[in-house]
């Protein structure tokens, strides 16, 4: 009973784990597209992979293509019959090419005369042809991140990822015959190279999972993720711990096996003297293996047992060799790092530092001793800024300390591990703990889950750090563009704001960048006029990025933005004020207000308000009420409550609408007009104390409708 | 208990039975088995060849001065060349594992993404590093290019780290406890070696003397290859690597020097290649001798010629 099934398996030597997932969607989502295009759209489609093999399955597909038919247009009717009425060369040479009749032809009315036209049939082709001629050439077009070429080079030798074994091609049971670089496709898999290797013949996707299954193979990733999960969690919990969760780890795991084995060992309790940091860097990056952590310690005990746990390629471990060899593998392995800490704390972080000047962080910019310098200098700046007095003195002896940890073996071993290290061993030489605190945190926030660093010691030298490099790169001109950020800078500033942002810190990054700037002394190559140019709109950038994250719509952060970003916990209080206020009812009389005053007023030079020159009892009761509350609007300013601004301004509305239907502002007397304009610069001034609100986007009817039902809501 | 040696008679006697020239160890310093002329030129060119041999290889930087129990200032490197690569030439890895006493029906062999590249050589290709019970045992590697040249046919290359593939059949916990013939250790053979190296390259070696030495190598490859002579020309261009590695070990080479001296070196690999090339063809490719594909003949004829 043929259900439409096709199932393809593309056997290869070991895939890269990176670039398994993304082939097979690849493969899948172009088969899917193309066959759609051709009305052969298949029901359900499967994929699954394995470092050996790239499995695919549809369901549900066609026999054949829908038959088609196509109106043809052919050569003009006058050229096709000669004065005579008879077909001419032209007539039988369309009929030729479009396969039909010559009684079939007819004549076709369209606006550029009579054309002579036919009806083209085309019978749908048998699905398995069509499979035939895509799966090859699609399969041979995955894009994979690097390709290679192999045996003789030629023709049928690549470009692929790795070279190909076998292939099976069946639809409902029959092979889709066709070849991939000099392999056949037929029923034949293979099972582990080393425990099965024997051929077996399938004959459909149901048989192929059963053969697999029995062989100990699982093709589709989840199953195996979720296997060897399960399998971690219940080896760590029998072990009387809990296992340490590393997503991106297992995901690795789950690509580098097709029987998913949980892989347990031990090592010696002696290494439990190395900070747990270490032990599962080391058991991560040399040895694929997850930790695992004590259970039993209340009160927050995160020691660590002396377990690991990755993966095998096979289901079991009958003679103990398996783990006896990752064993002795991890205990060389931490008997090295052990080997790295002992070294490494021969010295003190302080002495270290000293080693710094043979470091080079950049090659214009020079070498980590000169940063440590500067940064010792800027963040005591900052601090100054800030009016930290108490944090100074720490703040430079981190800042000194910072890149130290650079200088060690273990961070040459693992770089992932610095800032952390340096933080260890800081601790370790009795540094208090803002300080050691202040190096273990220097990289974060590194990603956006990541939270700032913890006191104020921390947050200043992490900011002097970053600023000190957007610095000293753009200072070099090498100002990030599209996708080559190869410095980090993105990644550099949006730091930076999240810290002064979450930390509420007030700092004018302008002028820390420019101190920054002029710690660089004659190194860099632009002035800092130049520096601040271009470093302007990409900090702008960077917080119109952190604010969008943070739920803020477009047009509030622009608004914000525009009144100033010197201050960005103050910008944030604006542009949150502005996301709260623009609910409520009266937001768009303000936004109006806002809109007309900046019309009239546009570039009209300043001039002083006169109160003798108000003539119309409009304007002077606007001049009277603007006066009640500007004090007002200004102290709830400098209180940060700019909800309450914009709720004072919202008063003046109706004033504000009285004012221009009774008013004409452009007065023929010069003096009474330059007085009227006056007046409503300084209502604009005090306005755009929150925002500039004519950036706010809002809907007359819509924002009126919508929101009055909310207003009744409210009273 | 598998000696050392037992492990280079095997796979000898394995990888000759694949019609493998049995080279002997280049009389040079060199960082690699890759370095051998029989690895790096032989890969050139449309001619097919087989080759394995022992190699040892010095990276003077790795030195511990016999301190450490698994690193070494020289190691030994067992490197197989296969070219063309044959489709079946994993499954003649696994069986060459087999041949040294594994038996893989109670381990667990992985091939992990590696790929191998070496800038001073303008060489890359594509590979794995072989993991057996989570120890790297091999690294895999398919020639892509080598002297700047694009390659075809391909080479597979195989490498196996001699001492850590016998410390780990024993489960050693230290490199000089294995037994290179019984009742030789390792470290009796090579312990004073380790330590004197290390001090040498460390401590002693004279700066200025490497320096004029790579300088001196450098000017005598051009000279070399200005006179036709490909060979020599290579050796002079493997010279200059080893002064290199030892300045590197010595510390007398700054991170902008660096760029400089790996560029000079790999511009003489390049040259080196090229030349190697055209005197190939301008011999007419000896080894070229049927089709393409008939390595293993090849490889056989030539393996009796030299026994």
């Amino acid at each position: 009973m043929p259900t439409g099934e096709y199932l393809l398996e593309v056997r290869s030597e070991e895939i890269p784990a990176r670039m398994l997932e993304p082939g097979v969607k690849e493969i899948a989502t172009r088969l899917f597209e193309e066959l759609m295009a051709r009305g052969l759209g298949p029901r359900q489609v499967e994929t699954g992979y394995t470092p050996r093999r790239l499995m695919l399955s549809l369901a549900g597909l066609p026999e054949k293509e829908p038959d088609r038919e196509e109106q043809v247009l052919g050569p003009p009717v006058r050229a096709a019959y000669t004065k005579e009425g008879l077909p001419t060369p032209a007539f039988h040479g369309f009929a030729k090419k479009c396969g039909v009749p010559a009684e079939e032809l007819r004549k076709v009315e369209t606006e550029k005369g009579e054309y002579l036209g036919a009806t083209v049939k085309t019978a749908g082709r048998p699905t398995t042809d069509v499979l035939a001629e895509l799966v090859p050439r699609l399969l041979s077009e995955i894009s994979w991140a690097k390709t290679m070429r192999w045996g003789h080079g030629g023709k049928d030798a690549g470009p692929w990822v790795r070279p190909i074994h076998g292939i099976v091609s069946l639809f409902d049971g029959a092979v889709v015959p066709f070849a991939l670089f000099g392999v056949a496709a037929g029923d034949l898999t293979e099972g582990h190279p080393v425990l099965s290797p024997a051929p077996f013949r399938v004959t459909g996707l149901a048989s192929y999972r059963q053969e697999l299954a029995a062989r100990g193979i699982e093709v589709r990733p989840a199953e195996r993720r979720e296997a060897l999960h399960a399998g971690m969690k219940e080896r760590a919990v029998a072990a009387g711990g809990i296992l340490v969760e590393d997503a991106a780890l297992l995901e690795k795991l789950v690509a580098i096996c097709e029987i998913p084995g949980v892989m347990e060992g031990g090592f010696e309790e002696e290494f439990l003297d190395l900070p747990a940091e270490v032990l599962s860097t080391s058991l991560r990056d040399h040895q694929s293996a997850l930790t695992v952590e004590r259970s039993s310690g209340a009160g927050g005990d995160h020691r660590l047992l002396p377990r690991f746990l990755t993966v095998m390629d096979r289901p079991d471990d009958p003679a103990g060799r398996v783990r006896s060899g990752n064993e002795w593998v991890v205990s060389a392995r931490l008997a090295d790092a052990r080997f790295f800490y002992g070294e490494d704390r021969k010295v003190g972080l302080a002495r270290r530092a000293e080693q710094l000047g043979s470091l080079t962080f950049h090659d214009k910019l020079g070498s980590y001793a000169d940063k440590s310098e500067r940064l010792a200098t800027l963040a005591m700046a900052i601090c100054a800024q800030l009016g930290w007095k108490a944090e100074a003195p720490g703040a430079k002896i981190a800042a000194r300390l910072l890149k130290a940890d650079l200088a060690t073996e273990m961070v040459k071993e693992f770089t992932s591990l610095q800032g952390i290290m340096g933080g260890i061993y800081a601790r370790i030489d009795g540094q208090p703990e803002e300080i050691w605190q202040a190096v273990y945190d220097q990289y974060l926030p590194a990603s956006t889950e990541d939270a700032i660093p913890r006191g104020r010691t921390g947050q200043v030298v992490s900011l002097a750090d970053r600023i000190d490099t957007l610095a000293g790169i753009f200072g070099l001109g090498l100002v990030p563009t599209g996708s080559r950020d190869p410095f980090g800078l993105r990644r550099a500033a949006q730091g930076v704001v999240r810290i002064l942002l979450e930390g509420e810190l007030p700092l004018d990054l302008e002028k820390a960048a420019m101190e920054a700037v002029k710690l660089y002394g004659n190194r860099l190559s632009r002035t800092p006029e130049q520096v601040l140019a271009d470093l302007r709109p990409f900090l702008a950038d960077r917080v119109r990025y952190v604010l969008g994250l943070a739920g803020y719509a477009y047009d509030e952060i622009e608004a914000g933005l525009a009144t100033g970003a010197a201050n960005l916990p103050d910008l944030k209080a604006r542009v949150d004020a502005l996301h709260r206020a623009r609910t409520g009812a009266d937001f768009l009389a303000v936004v109006l207000a806002a809109k007309r005053i900046a019309n009239i007023v546009k570039e009209a030079p300043e001039s002083p308000l006169d109160p003798a020159l108000l003539v119309e009892p409009a304007e002077k009761d606007l001049a009277a009420a603007f006066a009640g509350m500007k004090d007002e609007i200004e102290a709830a300013a400098a209180a940060r409550d700019y909800e309450r601004c914009l709720a004072r301004i919202a008063d003046l509305a109706p004033v504000l609408d009285r004012f221009f239907v009774e008013v004409l502002v452009m007065d023929k007397d010069p003096a009474v007009r330059t007085n009227r304009i006056a007046l409503l610069q300084a209502i604009g001034r005090t306005v755009s104390r929150t925002a500039r609100l004519t950036e706010m986007v809002v809907d007359r009817a819509g924002h009126r409708a919508e929101h009055r039902t909310e207003q009744t809501a409210t009273i | 208990m598998q000696t050392f040696q037992d492990l280079i008679l095997r796979l000898s006697t394995f990888w000759a039975g694949q019609g493998c020239v049995l080279q002997q160890p280049y009389d040079l310093e060199v960082g690699a088995g890759t370095m051998h002329p029989d690895t790096f030129l032989r890969v050139l060119g449309p001619e097919p060849w087989r080759v394995a041999y022992v190699q040892p290889s010095r990276r003077p930087a790795d030195g511990r001065y016999g301190d450490n129990p698994f690193r070494l200032g020289k190691h030994h490197q067992f490197q197989v060349v296969l070219k063309p690569a044959p489709a079946d030439i994993q499954r003649l890895y696994v069986q060459s594992l087999e041949a040294i006493g594994l038996d893989l029906k109670v381990h667990d062999l992985r091939f992990e993404e590696d790929n191998w590249e070496a800038p001073t050589l303008g060489a890359w290709g594509v590979g794995w590093q072989v993991m057996l019970d989570g120890m790297e045992i091999t690294q895999f590697t398919y020639f892509q290019q080598a002297g700047g040249l694009e390659l075809s046919p391909i080479s597979a290359e195989i490498t196996y780290g001699l001492e850590r593939l016998t410390m780990f059949i024993g489960l050693a916990k230290n490199i000089y406890d294995i037994e290179w013939v019984s009742g030789v250790r390792y470290g009796e053979v090579r312990h004073q070696d380790e330590v004197e190296s290390s001090r040498y390259y460390f401590e002693v070696a004279d700066v200025s003397f490497y320096q004029q030495l790579f300088e001196g190598m450098e000017r005598e490859a051009r000279r070399c290859l200005d006179a036709g002579l490909v060979l020599p020309a290579y050796e002079c261009a493997l010279k200059c690597s080893h002064s290199f590695n030892v300045l590197d070990a010595r510390g007398a080479v700054s991170v902008t020097e660096r760029v400089g001296l790996m560029k000079r070196v790999r511009d003489l690999a390049v040259a080196c290649a090229k030349a190697y090339v055209a005197s190939r063809e301008a011999l007419g490719f000896p080894l070229l001798k049927g089709a393409a594909g008939e390595a293993v003949t090849v490889g056989a004829e030539v393996a009796n010629a030299n026994g």
